[in-house]
């Protein structure tokens, strides 16, 4: 019997999908059996992350309804035997699926998987009640931001009123030379408002709009950072324990004198 | 935020403070959520430090999160935090344990001398009876020690909280 983990963030952009994707395809390479779950109805963005976005004939609207059978509709990765999406319906809307049928579906979901990554949209509505219902443990994703850590409060506020205790944090796009100046939320600050554990930090990273524009996941990439950390993540998820990865981008004297004449990006 | 006097001089005005009428009414024939339960006998509204007092008190042994509203017919005592975005709506005293970050209204049926307290005292907005206020502008809040804010000659006042200090000398 599998894990049921809902990624949310209240706040919208902050990296839900781009996580989901992210840690999904990790736990894929550590050798798991995974399957991830659009449950943003109208919007959906994991396929194109994902890079499946042309393999989709049902989706979770039509699983959900019974209008095909819940195998039809998963599609396999195109990199990993043993990774699996359900996309979202993009001609509906989240009013398409109640939260008892979430739960029926995750249910199904839990016997054959290890781990069912569930995607949520963002905000705290209907969408988001979907999404937590069949969940056992939450992920909270947030930028350093006010507005973010005061949407991700606001969220992991409902998680615990749905029972969904001990949410982990997810800190992304993370600039250290920002947060060092003091533009930029520094992560003791954010814990000491949010109070919950912190599952990982993940530093800003050009390689990440490439990997999504292409439908790769940056873990898969050596050279990103954040591809790294997520390869941490993934691993933590599983129980290991990784220390924090030094965000320092160590650039030296060379890349700073690159910078300033401005032959580096 | 200016910082807080020692000898109770009104420190944190910020231009004159807002009347607003409670949005909730004491009197006509709705029952006022917010108003105390009366006893029999004559009730005090001001103890010997010129707190409110005379309610009915409720602990909340965890954070108030962003969204979650308290309110009662009392004081208010919270063993956590009250994040931004979070509101203590109380008719008596709110007393935080904690950081308080969020909304906090305390007197809010009509009573003076109710008064806030926090370990540490930063919200984004602080009400009593029917006098707003908030930090001033451009200024980040950074409270080392425990206060209190009390209404004072007619200005929310915040000082450093000391247990013992009486608010009307003896003679």
């Amino acid at each position: 019997m599998g894990e049921v983990i809902v990624v949310t963030s209240g706040k919208g952009g902050v990296g839900k999908t781009t996580t989901t994707a992210n840690i999904g395809t990790g736990l894929a390479l550590l050798g798991h059996k995974v399957v991830l779950v659009d449950t943003d109805i109208g919007l959906r963005n994991l396929d194109i992350v994902m890079g499946l976005e042309n393999r989709i004939v049902y989706d979770i609207v039509d699983a959900t309804s019974g209008s095909c059978r819940l195998k039809q509709a998963l599609i396999k990765d195109k990199r990993f035997e043993d990774l699996y999406l359900l996309p979202a319906a993009q001609t509906k809307d989240k009013t398409a699926v109640s939260p008892q049928q979430m739960v029926d579906l995750c249910q199904q979901l839990k016997a054959d998987f290890d781990y069912v990554i569930i995607d949520c949209p963002a905000g705290i509505e209907q969408g988001f009640k979907n999404a937590i219902a069949g969940a056992e443990k939450a992920i909270v994703v947030t930028t350093p931001e006010v507005a973010a850590v005061r949407d991700a409060d606001r969220v992991i506020g409902l998680l615990e009123a749905a029972e969904l205790r001990d949410p982990k944090l997810i800190i992304n796009r993370i600039r250290l030379s920002m947060v060092k100046k003091g533009d930029m939320m520094d992560i003791d600050d954010m814990i000491d408002i949010l109070a919950i554990g912190l599952l990982g930090v993940v530093p800003e990273d050009e390689h990440i709009v490439i990997s999504t524009n292409r439908g790769e996941p940056a873990v898969l990439d050596k050279a990103s950072r954040a591809g790294e950390a997520y390869r941490n993540i993934s691993r933590r998820i599983t129980g290991e324990d990784v220390p924090l990865m030094n965000l320092e981008t160590g650039e030296g004297l060379m890349g700073r004198l690159r910078r300033i004449i401005g032959l580096a990006r | 935020m200016i910082s807080p006097q020692q000898n109770g001089q009104p420190s944190w005005q910020v231009g004159l403070p807002e009347k607003f009428s409670p949005s909730f009414h004491l009197s006509g024939t709705q029952p006022d959520p917010l108003r105390p339960e009366r006893t029999g006998r004559e009730r005090k509204e001001q103890g010997p430090n010129g707190v409110a007092m005379d309610y009915r008190t409720v602990l909340i042994q965890r954070t108030v999160r962003s969204g979650q509203s308290i309110r009662y017919p009392g004081n208010v005592v919270v063993m956590g935090d009250v994040n931004p975005g979070a509101e203590i709506i109380a008719a008596g005293n709110i007393i935080v344990m904690g950081n308080l970050r969020g909304m906090a209204h305390a007197g809010a049926a009509g009573n003076q001398n109710a008064v806030v307290v926090a370990f540490r005292l930063k919200p984004t907005q602080l009400r009593i009876a029917e006098h707003i206020t908030r930090a001033p502008d451009g200024e980040t809040v950074k409270p080392n020690q425990p206060e209190i804010a009390r209404i004072q000659d007619g200005f929310v006042v915040i000082e450093r909280y000391q247990p013992n200090s009486l608010r009307f000398p003896a003679f």
